[in-house]
């Protein structure tokens, strides 16, 4: 039975962020990394690039060899683990390969949730997590005339711009009342859907599929819930993912929505981390923990796990999970980091839309400090605003600077903080 | 001394020289590395000699010219650390001026020869010889030998890197002849031929234990506990394993002077020598130079049928207890002739360990305590005869003076 | 980890010119817009700030990026950007606490500093010093290629110049040596070894306060004779091992100029045992032997100035260092270690003591640079044929007011004694240059 120090499940940003972490502080100490892709390390974040053709999917690994040489890490494609036996510390690969870990992180990411619609089952329909489904639906794209998006998520907005751009005819059905639900505001999200009508691109705010009509296993169209129909001879399912945790049925390792873990990023088994997507951790703001399923978060988690698995005593524990993301659409940018407070009285908003331009900015303030920030093409240094959030730093000698010039601001006070 | 490369001998030869020159032909078939000088009355003319011969090519070795004889022995130190045989020797003010490198040599176990030409300590000013130099380190773990005649400088300066260096022993080596008798006193002397004594001293070994060498980088007297941290056991272990080196050194130096004489015929005695002692009553103990008097003296009372013999102590560290014990043991009375004076016991060193090796043979004699030579002064045969009339006197009463005899209170 | 060149900003120094912008930009973009410039000069006078790449050790931008189109040069330490890979997505921008990569709307991508290929176009516009290119990462990346011949936790006080110094100096000197280094911190702290175990990698001994100097002579002359030229002899010593009671061993090595690196790491008295005075304790210190009470305001008379003792004497070369200013002790190390395999190198380090002088151990380096921009310290070499060669500009010091506060040991002094070393320093200088090379 192969043995190793560290077992690290995953081979996205999570667990390559961890493999670093563990490195620095331990450069000998045996490392195996597990990833169930035959492909070599890449980013989900990527796929809609590829499916567009503007990554080539030769060049989207994310580490080369000599990555993983140079840093003594025994890197195993195409090994999926399928179940965890946490008394024994041994990991159990689909291929029969018990790994023997002492430490053992699981970075294994989301699948997507696959809404229960009748008739969906019945279809071949596209989603898009994986380097393969991104090149099934780059094909399948090529010869599309129709196409039905659902969710107008990241990942169902971008692959629909791509679709379009592509030639097809796209629409995008969204159950919430606006599009990037829980990414952007309403005003932001408002001039993101514009650009996409603006595109012939049909944006179904606040409607679901009901159900899906097919012909010999392909679609033709789907029904929504107001009784119109789509005609769909490309279907993509991008209604969200969920933490992928089939595989520890059984393990004892405790599961919510994701991995629970403490700010440490470990799970309630001694040995046991898990970072990333997969995994449901502290909430910067709120009380309950998330699945906050993004990347920098993700990079964040490897890093805290990797450094707590190594023992490595610079480390400082999670401050939580904070959201960011940055939308990129028809080649301008939508950032949105931390929150909005609309709910919450005491807070001050300050927005600016010029919505005929495109151009949004809002900026959320507590007490003083900065709680959330969003823009739509406008220039904005999304980690200077992550930093201004994260540390909570007092704007009120600043307020007024920081309303008017919130970018020169930020940068100043950041400099003398790195000072 | 322009021929001296033509004097080294390849064949035995007679010389008539001084201990000081003796000392250095001593040092010149010793074949040093590193010679380390600074002058000193009465030593100079020994240093004088030998960077001469170093200057001739006499002596192929290392010559340093150093600015004090603190730094003469440091020098040497460094030397031996990386492992050169080394020499050097001073006396008087230069070896208290050398004593905190000196004290430190034994514990580092540095096989070194340095000779003592002996000299009375100030103050009073003087310049003259006398063994208080000597005797007031002879408890800093230094091997201290004292010569009786110019041949004896000359085979025990050899003798003593044979000694130094043995495996069993490791210490430093004084060998210790009087200033002004033989230092500046010429007589006839054999020298042994190059090839015998390089085949006496063997293939030099010197840092085999401790070495200051990046071949076999090691750390040279690391700290080590005492009070605090981990306690005092190694510092322990260290001073037990030097007086386990002094004692070896006994039977070292009798098998070095046992080797010495079948080499060259000349059997010097190597702790102490018994003279004419098996049928005596009493004995006068010795130390150096004063000695050939000393025999005199009892040569001469012997002649009128006094039961007088002589005990001449050689080797004054490590002191040879047993053998002392079986000497004094054949005799009533002693009265023990020093140069040196211990002060507040006021009597002299040599009298002390007589008195310890007296306790030793459980022989509870009377022993008289006699100073003299005291800076350069003569001890003549008339004061040995006189010494002897007192331990004659005190093993008749039972009783010895009360505090030391001074020989030349009033000469 | 490597260490890399970065560029340093000062702010204090900066007037907002903004003459660093314009280059950028017309360096990279060939305009004189100044929003593409990758530097950028933020705030108001007096409070200048940076937004700038730094470059980082661990680029979160670099683990941010979803198409491996950044990448950290492990040869340069740039984080170089490859416009063929990025996808335009802005996650790295998510990344950076500097604003150090955003994206440029005029060429529609991020852009970021690439250090202009270690010739920055913004620190060559600076003429008033605020940006400058710190090249000390040469000197690690030098020393990161040798082994460190002492052993890891050598137990010097927190701030302490010491163990960076004897670290440094060691990996330079290389293997083939042997360490003396006499009773003082630089043993305290375990290069010596305790009970049995060495803190050094080389031979090392802990030779008497008074004999280093004639120790290392006997070592060096055997090898020589021996046909071992190429060891190397150290001496790694305090002040008092130096200039009080080692000094006749180390006088007699300079006037015969015995083949010996000779570092002298000068805290200006016995910190090791408490901080009493030395001949190198400066007029006005306190000591616990050179005490403030009602009678004494510390040390009475000046300091030995050895190092120019030193030059008086045989020696190859001499020369003094200062740990703020590493390029320069560098390069005196290296002169040093070349003629000490002839003749005498002695080399006397400044070493600010945080324990015994009473100062903040985040202070050292402020410390040492202050030491020298005021003069108290000045920074000079000399060998015999060259003469005396200032190697940091004296001209305009900084009033030696300046260095003495917030150190403890001075905290006492009168007006008129900080008039007096005033005076003292002036009059060293001005002694100095008498021995000032003239001309080639």
């Amino acid at each position: 039975m192969p043995h190793t120090r560290y077992l690290v499940v995953g081979a996205s940003h999570a667990g390559l962020e961890a493999v670093t972490a563990i490195r620095h502080w331990d450069a000998e100490g045996s490392l195996t990394v597990l990833s169930r892709e035959a492909h070599r390390p890449y980013s989900p974040t990527i796929l809609p690039y590829v499916v567009s053709g503007r990554s080539r999917p030769e060049r989207v690994a994310l580490k080369d060899a000599a990555w993983f040489e140079a840093r003594k890490v025994d890197l195993r494609c195409g090994e999926e683990v399928v179940s965890i036996d946490t008394a024994g510390a041994v990991a159990r690969t689909a291929s029969g390969t018990e790994w023997r870990y002492e430490r053992l992180l699981l970075a294994t990411g989301a699948a997507p949730a696959v809404p229960p619609v009748p008739g969906l089952a019945d279809v071949r329909f596209h989603v898009l997590r994986t380097l393969d489904d991104a090149l099934a639906l780059r094909d399948a794209g090529a010869g599309a005339t129709t196409a039905v998006v659902l969710g107008a998520g990241l990942v169902g907005l971008h692959a629909a711009e791509v679709l379009a751009k592509a030639g097809a005819r796209v629409a995008v059905v969204e159950r919430q009342a606006h599009a990037l639900p829980g990414y952007l505001d309403a005003p932001a999200a408002g001039i993101v859907e514009a650009a996409f009508r603006d595109r012939g691109i049909a944006l179904m705010t606040g409607r679901t599929v009901s159900s899906v009509q097919s012909r010999d296993g392909r679609p033709v169209s789907v029904t929504l819930d107001d009784g119109g129909t789509l005609p769909a001879d490309l279907l993509l399912v991008g209604t969200g993912v969920r933490p992928a945790t089939g595989f520890l049925e059984g393990s004892g390792i405790a599961v919510g929505q994701g991995i629970l873990v403490d700010d440490t990023m470990r799970t309630n088994i001694a040995d046991v981390w898990a970072a990333g997507d997969v995994a449901q951790a502290r909430a910067f703001f709120g009380a309950a923990p998330i699945v906050n399923g993004i990347l920098p978060d993700a990079v964040e988690q490897g890093r805290i796990a990797g450094m707590a698995m190594a023992g490595d005593p610079a480390l400082k524990p999670y401050i939580g999970g904070l959201p960011i993301n940055t939308f990129p659409f028809f080649g301008r940018h939508a950032v949105s980091v931390g929150i909005a407070g609309e709910d919450d009285p005491s807070v001050e908003i300050h927005r600016r839309l010029d919505a005929r331009a495109g151009l949004y900015s809002r900026l959320s303030l507590k007490d003083g400090r900065l709680i959330g920030v969003c823009t739509v093409g406008m220039p904005i240094d999304a980690g200077v605003m992550w930093q201004l959030i994260s540390r909570r730093v007092d704007l009120a000698p600043v307020k007024q600077d920081f309303v008017v010039a919130p970018l020169d601001t930020g940068r100043a006070l950041m400099s003398r903080l790195w000072r | 001394m322009a021929d001296a490369a033509a004097l080294l001998p390849n064949a035995p030869k007679t010389i008539v020289c001084d201990g000081n020159e003796a000392a250095a032909w001593g040092v010149v078939l010793s074949r040093p590395d590193v010679v380390a000088v600074y002058p000193i009355t009465p030593q100079s003319s020994l240093v004088e000699y030998v960077s001469q011969f170093i200057a001739d090519g006499t002596l192929d070795a290392e010559l340093l010219n150093l600015e004090g004889e603190h730094s003469v022995l440091s020098a040497l130190q460094g030397a031996a650390l990386a492992g050169a045989r080394t020499y050097t020797a001073t006396c008087g003010p230069g070896l208290a001026f050398m004593f905190e490198p000196y004290v430190r040599t034994p514990g580092l176990r540095l096989p070194m020869v340095a000779s003592l030409v002996t000299r009375d300590m100030l103050t009073p000013q003087c310049v003259w010889g006398g063994q208080q130099d000597a005797m007031t380190v002879r408890d800093c773990g230094w091997i201290h030998m004292y010569c009786e005649t110019v041949q004896e400088v000359l085979d025990t300066t050899i003798m003593a890197y044979r000694i130094a260096e043995h495996r069993d022993v490791m210490l430093p080596v004084n060998v210790n002849h009087d200033g002004n008798y033989l230092s500046y006193g010429v007589a006839r002397a054999e020298m042994p031929a190059q090839a015998a004594v390089d085949g006496f001293l063997g293939v030099k070994d010197v840092n085999w234990h401790a070495a200051l060498d990046p071949l076999r980088p090691m750390a040279i007297d690391p700290l080590t506990g005492g009070a605090g941290g981990p306690g005092p056991s190694m510092f322990v272990r260290y001073r037990k394993g030097l007086c386990n080196g002094m004692r070896n050194a006994l039977r070292v130096i009798e098998e070095t002077h046992a080797e010495w004489g079948r080499l060259t015929g000349r059997h010097h005695a190597p702790l102490i020598e018994e003279y004419r002692l098996d049928d005596a009553e009493v004995a006068l103990v010795t130390i150096g130079s004063m000695t050939g008097a000393a025999k005199d003296a009892v040569d001469a009372l012997r002649s009128g049928g006094k039961r007088v013999g002589l005990i001449k102590v050689k080797t004054m560290r490590p002191f040879p207890v047993e053998a002392m014990a079986r000497a004094l043991s054949k005799v009533n009375a002693v009265a023990v002739v020093d140069r040196a004076v211990s002060y507040g016991w006021n009597a002299g060193p040599v009298y002390q360990e007589t008195l310890g090796a007296l306790y030793r043979a459980r022989h509870m004699i009377p022993a008289v305590s006699v100073i003299g030579g005291l800076a350069g002064a003569d001890i003549t045969d008339g004061h040995f005869a006189r010494c002897i009339g007192m331990a004659f006197a005190a093993a008749a009463s039972g009783q010895a003076p009360d505090g030391p005899v001074w020989l030349n209170e009033n000469d | 980890m490597p260490s890399y060149e970065t560029i340093a900003f000062r702010a204090q120094d900066c007037d907002g010119c903004m003459k660093c912008v314009t280059a950028c930009a017309q360096a990279k973009s060939g305009a004189d817009d100044p929003a593409q410039s990758r530097i950028q000069i933020l705030g108001a006078a007096g409070k200048w700030e940076l937004a700038l790449c730094r470059q980082c050790g661990d680029p979160k931008c670099v683990s941010n990026c979803p198409s491996a189109a950044l990448a950290k040069d492990a040869e340069t330490g740039v984080v170089a950007w490859d416009a063929d890979r990025c996808v335009d997505c802005l996650l790295c921008t998510v990344g950076c606490a500097y604003a150090g990569i955003t994206r440029d709307a005029r060429v529609g991508h991020v852009s970021k500093c690439d250090l202009c290929d270690g010739d920055p176009a913004c620190v060559k516009a600076c003429d008033r010093g605020a940006l400058t290119l710190n090249t000390a990462a040469r000197i690690h990346r030098r020393a990161a290629e040798r082994e460190d011949l002492f052993a890891p936790g050598l137990a010097a006080c927190q701030g302490c110049n010491s163990e960076l110094l004897i670290r440094h100096t060691l990996r330079h000197v290389g293997p083939n040596t042997v360490v003396a280094t006499p009773p003082g911190c630089i043993p305290g702290m375990g290069t010596v070894g305790y009970n049995g175990r060495t803190g050094t990698k080389v031979p090392v001994f802990h030779p008497l306060l008074t004999n280093t100097a004639s120790m290392l002579t006997g070592i060096k002359r055997y090898y020589k004779r021996v046909g071992r030229d190429d060891v190397q002899v150290l001496a790694l010593a305090g002040d008092g091992g130096t200039s009080d009671a080692g000094f006749q061993s180390l006088s007699g090595a300079a006037e015969r100029d015995e083949p010996m690196l000779y570092i002298c790491v000068d805290n200006e008295g016995y910190m090791n045992t408490g901080m009493q005075a030395s001949s190198a304790t400066t007029y006005g210190s306190w000591t616990s032997t050179t005490p403030v009470g009602e009678r004494l305001q510390g040390k009475s008379t000046e300091a030995k100035n050895l190092p120019v003792v030193m030059m008086t004497h045989n020696c190859s070369y001499v020369a003094t260092a200062a740990t703020a200013f590493l390029e320069d002790f560098y390069e005196k190390l290296d002169k040093a270690i070349e003629v000490s395999k002839t003749g005498m190198a002695y080399l006397h380090v400044f070493a600010p003591c945080p324990t015994g002088w009473r100062f903040g151990s985040d202070r050292t380096t402020d410390v040492c640079r202050l030491a020298v921009e005021t003069n108290f310290f000045a920074l000079w070499d000399y060998t015999p044929d060259a003469g005396l060669t200032f190697t940091r500009p004296t001209g305009r010091p900084r009033p030696v007011r300046e260095y003495l506060a917030g150190i403890g040991k001075y905290r006492h002094l009168s007006e008129g004694q900080v008039a007096h070393i005033q005076a003292t320093v002036e009059r060293k200088i001005a002694h100095l240059r008498r021995f000032e090379r003239t001309g080639a």
